[in-house]
């Protein structure tokens, strides 16, 4: 189901005046918020059934009652706004079209779990994202919407801005929080989980800036309406990025029952010049190539689970049959290989094993060996890797084999 | 290239101090902006001025792709050349860079003026094929507008973070 809740006011309200976004009802939601009890708010956002939307699909509610529970202070809030998963663009459109509803999000967050300092880490190459958020946080705190006693209340929160410097792992969670604490951006073994030891040590929320966009209108609105819009495991509005080989591409929203083909053909107008679909990559290069026989099933979880694929960023790529699919592939083991932090020996190594034997198959030299080696490999990076990079390494280029017709058996 | 605007450093430097080791990401952006790339000297004085082991300075600047210790062009020509991009036909607009620049991706060229870098996903896919100049964005665009758009960068000396050098 086509839906315009995250995508309303973009390109309908200036993005850089408050009084555009305040005529459009912002602020209204962290305005009703604040008469509840933050109790209260975390309790709608768990009902709502909200989850995560930059790639690992946690409940958003049970995280915030998590750090609400704690009782050390200072606590944080974070806005994950690094969006560097390769075909993901969806919150760098949020965050230049509509970025107020992004600081309004972590106020709410904020008040419910009882965080006094904000951060945003946005993504070294977003410039324009960057300079209107940093527009937008000071705005909103002259006119009483961040700050000191918000509102009139005895609420305060203040948001700081960070930039990334181009490094893919940062957007991971924890080694965001290394970053922003001006160490080299490794991800932490977990536990301890962020919303007891995030960051600098303290309980936090981190939240991608798409889950952040959804508070708003949820609060507005309620849970029971959230609930409503689309699947009952995964409900609310979702943003998708469909680019490649397609006539329109774009951010599309959808709730997650939409399925690949409505998006390639209906959102983004089909295949350019009337071509056929080869492969579409779904979720990004830690995501998972879908073949196109089976692009009618839904965006959801258990949709997609059937055809071993998840939605992760959102991200949908499109490759024709024009496209050789072995420099898709290339592309993607280079990615890996260049982006791998070095932190723990199966990723490190894996990655650049990968990056071998697949220029060395994308040259012609096909041998048996090379296929049980990168299944190998692949198992080998999905369980022993210590963060989310080295486990989904190899997604992409095994499935991509798969819709090749290369298809080895599943172990 | 030597003659460092120091005042200029400095003054980021004392502003970001008071965060010590939290300000050090900031304070080698804003530094890199004033002085193009991160040298010893200037790191120098940035692990001093942050109370940070210059070490570990050092380990930083070399973990990120947007931080230089090493100089590079005052135009950093970033060219995506990931899936969506090359499906789109990234591989002619780094062939048209390269060929108008005349230096491969990784070197500057001999006047100092652009450096080529070939880009992982820069996150606008719907803009493919996509590059950047500096903060400039141009996407999507042909071969042949590359001369032209760099062409257009040399003779404006833009680069808006280059104010002052
Ligand atoms: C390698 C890697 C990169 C990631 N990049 C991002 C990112 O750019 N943006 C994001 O929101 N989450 C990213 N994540 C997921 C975060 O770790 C985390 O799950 C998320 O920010 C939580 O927010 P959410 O619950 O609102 O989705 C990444 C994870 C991994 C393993
Ligand atoms: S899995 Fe890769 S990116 Fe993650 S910590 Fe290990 S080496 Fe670093
Ligand atoms: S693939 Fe080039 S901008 Fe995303």
């Amino acid at each position: 189901m086509n839906t315009s809740v995250l995508l309303q006011r973009v390109g309908q309200v200036d993005p850089t005046r408050l009084e555009d976004y305040v005529a459009h009802g912002g602020f209204d939601a962290l305005r009703r918020a604040l008469l509840r009890r933050p109790e209260k708010v975390v309790e709608e956002v768990k009902a709502s059934g909200l989850v995560g939307r930059g790639g690992a699909a946690f409940p958003t509610g049970v995280k915030w009652e998590a750090v609400a529970r704690e009782s050390r202070t200072p606590k944080y809030v974070v806005c994950n706004a690094d969006e560097s998963e390769p075909g993901t663009f969806k919150d760098r459109v949020l965050m230049e079209g509509d970025p107020f509803a992004v600081l309004e999000g972590m106020a709410i967050a904020a008040y419910a779990t009882g965080a006094s300092e904000g951060y945003i880490y946005v993504r070294g190459e977003y410039a324009r994202a960057y300079t209107l958020l940093r527009s937008a946080v000071d705005q909103a705190t002259q006119a009483g919407f961040l700050g000191d006693a918000i509102l009139g209340s005895d609420f305060s929160f203040h948001v700081h801005i960070y930039r990334g410097a181009g490094a893919y792992v940062c957007g991971e969670e924890t080694a965001l929080f290394e970053s922003i604490e001006g160490k080299r951006g490794q991800p932490r073994q977990k536990p301890p989980f962020p919303t007891t030891h995030g960051l600098f040590g303290q309980p936090t929320v981190i939240n991608n800036v798409e889950t952040l966009a959804n508070v708003p209108p949820l609060i507005l609105n309620g849970a029971e309406w959230f609930r409503s819009l689309g699947p009952e495991e995964a409900p609310g509005p979702k943003l998708f990025s469909v680019s490649g080989a397609v006539n329109k591409p774009g951010v599309y929203e959808a709730t997650m029952d939409v399925t690949l083909r409505e998006l390639i053909e209906e959102y983004a107008g089909g295949v350019r010049d009337g071509g056929k679909v080869q492969a579409v990559l779904v979720g990004g290069a830690a995501g998972t190539f879908v073949g196109p026989k089976d692009l009618d099933v839904p965006m959801s979880f258990s949709g997609l689970r059937r055809v071993g694929a998840s939605p992760g960023s959102g991200a949908v790529m499109v490759v024709d049959e024009r496209v050789n699919m072995w420099d898709v592939l290339l592309r993607i083991a280079r990615f890996f290989a260049h982006e791998s932090c070095g932190k723990c020996y199966p990723c490190r190594l894996g990655t650049q094993r990968q990056l071998e034997i697949v220029t060395r198959m994308a040259s012609g030299a096909l041998r048996y060996k090379d296929f049980l080696r990168l299944q190998d490999l692949h198992a080998t990076m999905r369980d022993a890797s210590l963060c989310g990079l080295g486990q989904t390494a190899g997604n992409a280029i095994i499935s991509g084999l798969k819709v090749m017709g290369m298809g080895m058996s599943d172990d | 290239m030597s003659d460092i605007p120091w005042e200029q450093v400095d003054a980021v430097i004392a502003r970001w101090a008071p965060r010590g080791r939290a300000g050090l990401l900031p304070c080698l952006e804003e530094v890199q902006s004033i002085t193009g790339w991160l040298s010893p000297e200037v790191s120098r004085r940035i692990a001093e001025g942050l109370k940070v082991p210059l070490a570990d300075v050092f380990g930083v600047i070399t973990f990120y792709g947007l931080l230089y210790d090493r100089p590079v062009g005052r135009f950093v020509v970033r060219v995506c050349d990931d899936v969506s991009c090359f499906i789109n036909g990234s591989r002619e607009i780094v062939d048209a860079c390269r060929s108008y620049l005349g230096v491969e991706p990784g070197e500057t060229t001999p006047d100092g003026l652009f450096t080529l870098e070939t880009h992982p996903c820069l996150g606008r896919c719907e803009r493919a094929p996509f590059m950047m100049v500096n903060e400039l964005e141009f996407g999507p665009i042909t071969p042949q507008d590359v001369p032209r758009i760099l062409e257009e960068v040399r003779k404006s000396g833009a680069g808006q973070e280059e104010e002052g050098v």
